[in-house]
Formats: C-alpha cells, structure tokens, sequence
C-alpha cells in the first residue's frame, strides 16, 4: 500500500508544473468571464441584447458550445466557461493518463518499479489516484475561481463539476491509448485523434441545425446536457463516469496481461531497410514527422472542410446596429454571413498551427533531451545548420495545413454555393502563417534560451494569448493590453481585409526571434533531460 | 580507400616514448619543441565549471598523432566532461582545446571532419534499423569504407535488419562503434566504449582498435576497464576529479611507482630499512615484501650477504597505479 501511494505521489510530483498551470488557467477564466460579463451587462436590457445577439450565433458555439440561459450570469458562465474550459480539461486527461503510464514505460522505468514489491495492478492504480488528485486541483481552480466571482456556491460546485467530468474519460482514453501504442508518442497521437473526433462532433452538433442528439455521443457534449446553472441535470454524470470506468477498466485489463514495456499494437522489429530521406537530419526529421503531419492534416483538414459545409447554415437573424457594438467586444466581425463565420471559425486554425509549431519545436528539443542530437552534432553537422533545417521544416508543414484549411473550408463552401472565392480562402490560410511564424520563432527563442522548460512556455504562451484574446476584450481591459496578444492582430479573412501591416510586423519579430534562437543556440551547452 | 596522413608519434619506438613526457605533477602539455601539428588532441588549462560543480580543472593533454590514448578515471572525474568539451557540444568556462589544432567550439564542422565519436550510452534513432543509420550516419560525412564496415558487421555479429529500438544495449553500443571505425576518421574518441559488451565481442573491439592503429589512426579512449587501457595504450592519463594527477606511457608509469619485491629467508629475516627507497610492506618471521622505488640494485647488493632462498620481483600493475593516486592517505597526490 505504501509503495502504491508512493508511486502516486512521485506521479503527481513529477507532473506539478502541469497541473499547476493548467489549475491557474482554469481559474483564471472562470473569474474573468464571470466578472466579465456583469461588468459589460449590468442591466437585464443589456443581457436580452446579448442574448439576441449571440444566442443563435454559429459561430461562437464553435468554441463555447451550445448556450441554454444567456440571461443570468450563471446561465452565461456555463456557457462560456464550461465550453472551452472543457477542452483543456480533456487535453489535460489525455496528457496526465499518458505520462503516467506509457511515458514511464517508454523511458524504462516503469520496468525498475515493476521488479519491486508492486504488482502491476496496483502501479495502474496508482496512477489513476494521481490523475485523481490532479483532477480534483482543476476542480477546485474552477469552483474558487466562480465563488471569486460571486456565484452560488452550489451551483458553481456543479458547474466545475460538470466542467471536469471529462477527465475521468480522457483519462480512459489516454490510459487506453497508453496500453495499445508502445510509444509515448504513439500513445499522445491517438489520443488526441480521440479528442479531435469529440471536438469535430460537438461542433456539429452545436451549429448544425437538427444535429442536436449528436451532442450525446461525445463526451464534450455530455458536459454542455449536465446544464448547469440552466435546470442541472445531475443525473446526465452517470454517463460519463460509466463511460469512464469502462474505459479505464478496459486499460486495466490489459495493463496487467501484456509484457512491460511493449504495447498491444506490434512493432516490428526487423525491417528490410528504406534508404530514402536519410539525405541529411532534416531528411531525417521530416522522415520521424510524416506521421504526425499527416494527422494534422487530417484533423484540421476534416475541420476545415465541416466548417465550409455548415457556414451556410447559420442564423442570419437581423442584429441591429447596437448589438452589432457588443459583438465587436468579442470579435470585431459581423457573423451572421458565411464569410463572418469562416472568418471567425479561422481563429481556430491559427490557434492550431501556432500548436503544431510548438508541437515541431516540442520534437526538436526531445531529440536533444534524449541526447541524440549530441550523437548528431559530433559529426561534421552544424548547430544552425540542424535548428534552420528544423525551422524550416515546422514552417512548411504549417504552410501546407494553413493552406489545405483555406482549401478545404472552401471546398465545403462551395459545395453549398456560400458564394466565397478559393483566392480569399486560400488568402484566409495563409493568414494564419505570421502568427503561427511568431509563436514558431519565440518557441526557438525558448529553446535556445531555456532549453529544459521550452515546451510549457511555448504551448502556455499561445494558451495564454489565446485565451487573453477571447477574454480581454469582455473584461474591458486597455487596447495595449489586449494588443499584445498576436491574435488581436490578424483581420478575420474573409470577412476582414488581410492585415498587411500587422502581418509584416509580426514577421519581421518572426524572423528576429529566429535569427536571435540560431545564434543563442550556437553559444550553450547541449542540455540532456 | 583513403590515403592516411602520416604519422610521427607511432613511428618513434616505446622507449623513446617514454622518456619524452613524465613530469610527476601536474603533467606538461605537449612535449616541448614538438611541432603543434602532429597533436591529435591538446588542451590548454581547460576548465569547465557547470554552476558550483568544478568538473574539469586547468586540464593540459597532448595527445600525438597515431597513438591510443587512455584516459583513465573512475565515475564522475570527468572524462565525459573533456570529451563534450574536446567535440565542442559544451562551451569551456576557461581554456581551450583543439582537435588537428582546430578549435572545436569556434569550427565544429572543420573539427568534426576528421574525428569520430563514440558515445558511452548509445543514443541513436530507435525507428531505424542499424542499416538504415549507417546510411544516414554515412550520409553526413565523407569517406566512409563501406567494405570495412562489411568486415566489421561481420566481426561483431551485428543483426543490421533489426530496429535500433529492438537491440539491447551492447548490440546498440556495436552499431556507434561499427559507424565510428568504418568512418576511417583520422581520429576516434570513444567514450568507455565497451560497457555493454561480452567478453567476446571485446576481443572484437582491441582487434578493430590495433587495426586502426596499424592504420595510423589515432585512439582516445575513455574506460575505467584497467585491462583494456593495459593491453591497448601506448600512453595514459589519469583524471581524479576534475584533475589530470599523472600521465605518460605505461612503462614510465611503472617506473616512478613501486615494484613489489619479496624475499624469503634461510633463516630469521635481517632488517632492511635503511636503504634509500625502500619501504618495508609486510615483514614475516623469515620473509619480507619491500616496496622500491626506483632501482632495485641497492636492495640487492645488501641481499647479497644474507642467506636468500627465493627472492621475485614484480611491476605494479595499472591497477595499483590506478589505486595508488585514488588513496587519499598518499601524500604524493592531492587537491
């Protein structure tokens, strides 16, 4: 029993930084939305022209989901803090089970645990505690953060309950994922396929009209039928703690039958060798990524083109001119037009190819973690010559998703004749590249700066902007504040004009930071893990 | 095949080697009056400091042109820390080291050229198989034999077919060690180079080594495995925390330590403690076992009028050597 609690806590210790980060994010948004929103609509008049203006609008159930009570601050919060915050508790589930029990694996240790007094059993177990103790830290992070903003205690207990029962799931998918990929990075990229099939159905459901019953196969969707603050629906929990613990016994069930170390899926061990892309170390590299590129390109590529199908679809409801002022307050874009929508919907993929360039940076530096990259450069292969070659290669991968996103949202708008051009779809991919450049860039100046906390700055940094860019503009906070979130500089293509200036500016910080990375790096000790 | 450059240092006989360096303490750098050029390997008061730690303090080392090097040192002392150094993948705090006479930090690639590395822990790329990193390791640098490499696949029965991920430590330790040696590279720094290896495939190993250095090759080898630096090096260094406390070859080594002498008497043992150099170890009831250092004549002579009935000598071993400057007690090393 000690030795179970032992490994718990060395689990929970070794994942501190995480779960403390991701605790301040959560509550940091439930306080700012709350107090937000009572600050920008005090009166019941203002929040019926908010209602008005966003209740059947699209495009904002795209990241916040489906709203039921826009009237009352808590019908509000649930809305928008249950809907985002959702997700990141679902990134955290897959990250927390993942780490915990394949990447232990995978880096050998799991099997220096296994040769002591603990059963296999009881190490899953253990695991499982400390994803428990995390996910009691984001609950609590959410509910002080509502009670900071003035809610009923009880209901904001709900609502950060409702918000958190995700993770148990995620975990499930996570630890599943971690018993059929003998990698940790195997195990990561299933996992966040999972993930993104759950996102890509709830937004279905949430803007296609008459989809409303997909929302219960996806258990982002569960949290938006738990309906807190808005007639709770406790009852609707049993859904996804029964799915959880399916998930999670199945895990366990094969964690405790497989050899330590392999996964369920085969890897072969001989192989007749394929001499190709072994030109050089970015050959390399992009020969180690295909895999992970294609699945970006799947993920945002099938997004894309769902997004182009529904464009059409949205309310156009008139908005009077008033309304049309708030709005601007979140995104300064009319909406109610395929083009508004696609528009704001593009947001979302500069948010994910800003993470895929982390995501390049994130492999870039574990190959120097893992100290191959020392193997690398004891031979005549030089520093800058390795990082360009990585740079380089995180840029083209972004150009090609940016641009497939701007094709295939076309593709899916054309099919329903919304009447927008390949030029301003293929302008509206491309825009997400001086933004993706500049977190690109800043990410290398981290690796090269700070080589070891590289991977939490560079994702926490887009984290962070990003959710300063939804956030800032409620809580009226001054506009060079809210400037210094390159989101607030991108003009919505194609509702908007491509921001010229604002994307030269970025570019040039962009090739600043890159330059500055290349020559900081050239100057420090290779770091291990 | 390439043509190797010549070499000097292999070509002057071990005697000769041997009295050209040994300075007790701290050791010189390179032999005066040599020419810069034939150093393979020279530090100049190289120093690395990682935060408090002192890991490496005002090292000086010349290693010559087609010579096997070992350097000697137990965990920690700072072996790895010369090597990242030497390779320019750490930054010197103070100092400076050069390969061919060219800076590693300031010209990696220039320095690179002509070495090849073998890690102590072997980090290659788990997806590929050992045929494919031969081709990519061949593929960043000029001139490998690829016939050479065959014989060597050969030697160490290495699987080629088999994924990095699925070798064991030894057989990934046999994939650096074959892309090292085929590289022909004019000189090879291998970092305990054998941890994971069986007795046989050690053999492999100091076969491969001799070839390289009938070749003209030069070898640094970093190993605490006291026989392997005995049977393979012409010279030796010994790093004691962070510090170079002796070096020079084999045989100068031995001679300005000890050689055990044991003596066995027809008859009660006399007294032997005056003589210079000499310090009794053991002394039985009709026996003794002296340590002398330097000439062993005097002890001799002074034998000659005592009834001796068996009398051996032996040199120290490295081993004792080893032991010698890491016993905190002996006053003839210290901080």
């Amino acid at each position: 029993m000690s030795a179970t609690s032992a490994i718990a806590r060395r689990t929970l210790a070794s994942s501190r930084a995480r779960n403390v980060s991701f605790a301040l994010l959560f509550g940091l948004v439930a306080y700012a939305n709350v107090a937000g929103y009572r600050s920008a609509y005090p009166t019941l008049k203002d929040r019926l022209g908010f209602a008005h203006a966003f209740g059947g609008n699209a495009s904002l159930r795209l990241f916040y989901g489906k709203p039921f009570d826009l009237l009352s601050v808590g019908g509000y919060s649930a809305w928008r803090i249950g809907g985002i915050t959702s997700i990141f508790a679902a990134v955290w589930g897959v990250l927390a089970a993942v780490r915990a029990l394949r990447a232990e694996e995978d880096a050998g240790r799991q099997e220096l645990v296994l040769a002591g007094l603990v059963s296999r059993r009881d190490a899953y177990l253990a695991a499982l505690a400390a994803g428990g103790a995390g996910m009691a830290l984001l609950w609590l992070a959410l509910f002080l953060g509502l009670l900071a903003g003035r809610l009923p205690a009880g209901e904001s207990a709900y609502l950060a309950l409702a918000t958190v029962a995700v993770v148990p799931v995620f975990l499930g998918v996570g630890a599943l994922a971690s018993q059929l990929a003998p990698t940790r990075r195997l195990a990561l990229e299933l996992s966040s396929a999972a993930l993104t099939l759950a996102l890509l159905v709830r937004v279905v459901a949430d803007t296609a009209s008459g989809l409303d019953w997909l929302r219960w196969v996806t258990p982002l969707g569960w949290v938006e039928e738990l309906r807190p603050f808005t007639g709770a629906q406790p009852a609707v929990l049993l859904v996804p703690f029964a799915c959880a613990a399916l998930l999670l016994a199945a895990a366990g069930a094969i964690a405790v039958r497989r050899d330590v170390g392999r996964g369920v899926l085969a890897t072969q061990e001989t192989a007749a060798p394929r001499l190709r892309l072994l030109s050089s170390p970015t050959a390399l590299a992009f020969r180690g990524e295909r895999a992970s590129f294609a699945g970006w390109l799947l993920g945002t590529g099938s997004f894309a083109l769902i997004l182009g199908v529904i464009s059409t679809s949205v309310s156009s409801a008139g908005i009077s001119n008033n309304f049309q002022r708030q709005l601007q307050k979140v995104a300064a874009v009319s909406i109610t037009t395929p083009s508004g929508y696609i528009g704001l919907s593009f947001l979302f993929f500069i948010l994910a190819v800003s993470l895929f360039c982390c995501a390049q940076l994130a492999a870039a530096r574990h190959e120097e973690a893992e100290e191959r990259l020392e193997t690398l450069l004891a031979l005549p292969v030089s520093r800058r010559g390795w990082l360009a070659g990585r740079l380089g290669l995180a840029l083209a991968g972004a150009v090609v998703i940016s641009l497939a996103a701007g094709v295939l949202s076309w593709a899916g708008a054309a099919a329903q004749n919304a009447g927008i051009s390949l030029a301003s779809m293929l302008e509206a991919g491309a825009n997400c590249l001086p933004v993706a450049a500049l977190f690109l860039a800043l990410a290398a100046l981290g690796f090269a700066l700070l080589p070891r906390a590289s991977g939490g700055l560079a994702y926490g940094l887009v984290a962070v902007t990003f959710v300063w860019q939804l956030l800032g503009g409620l809580l009226g906070a001054p506009k060079w504040l809210l400037d210094l979130s390159p989101f607030q500089h991108v003009g919505l293509v194609p509702a908007q004009p491509f921001r010229a200036g604002d994307a030269i500016a970025m570019l040039a910080i962009a090739a600043a930071a890159g330059l500055a990375a290349l020559w900081l790096f050239d100057r420090r000790d290779l770091i291990g893990e | 095949m390439r043509e190797k450059p010549g070499c000097r240092g292999c070509a002057l006989p071990a005697i000769l080697l041997s009295c050209t360096t040994r300075s007790s303490h701290p050791p010189g750098p390179a032999p005066a009056g040599e020419p810069h050029g034939s150093l393979a390997i020279q530090t100049e008061g190289l120093s690395k400091r990682y935060g408090r730690t002192l890991a490496l303090d005002a090292l000086d080392l010349g290693v010559r042109q087609g010579e096997v090097y070992g350097y000697l040192g137990p965990n920690g002392s700072g072996k790895t820390t010369t090597i990242r150094l030497l390779l320019g993948l750490h930054r010197p705090s103070a100092g400076r080291g050069t390969l061919f006479g060219i800076d590693a930090w300031r010209d990696p690639v220039a320095a690179h050229r002509r070495v090849a590395y073998v890690a102590g822990e072997p980090f290659l790329w788990p997806a590929l198989t050992s045929e494919e990193t031969f081709a990519f390791l061949a593929s960043l640098r000029e001139g490998i034999d690829v016939a050479y490499r065959d014989v060597l696949v050969e030697r160490f029965q290495l699987d080629t077919a088999k994924r990095v991920r699925a070798l064991s430590k030894g057989n990934r330790q046999k994939v650096q060690l074959i892309a090292a040696f085929a590289s022909r590279a004019d000189l090879l720094i291998l970092d305990e180079p054998t941890g994971g290896l069986d007795p046989l495939m050690e053999v492999a190993f100091r076969e491969t080594v001799t070839e390289a250095k009938a070749r003209g090759q030069t070898v640094f080898l970093s190993s605490h495995i006291l026989s392997e630096v005995e049977a393979l090096c012409d010279r030796v260094g010994i790093l004691r925390a962070g510090r170079l406390v002796d070096q020079g070859t084999l045989a100068a080594l031995r001679h300005l330590s000890a050689q055990t002498v044991e003596v066995t008497f027809d008859g009660p043992a006399p007294r032997l403690d005056g003589l210079p150099g000499v310090h009794v170890a053991s002394a039985g009831a009709n026996a003794l076992r002296l340590e002398v250092s330097g000439s062993i004549g005097p002890v001799i002579a002074s034998l000659a009028s005592h009834p001796v009935l068996a009398l051996s000598s032996r040199e120290p071993t490295l081993e004792e050597i080893f032991l010698h400057h890491y016993d905190s007690s002996d006053g003839r090393v210290g901080d």
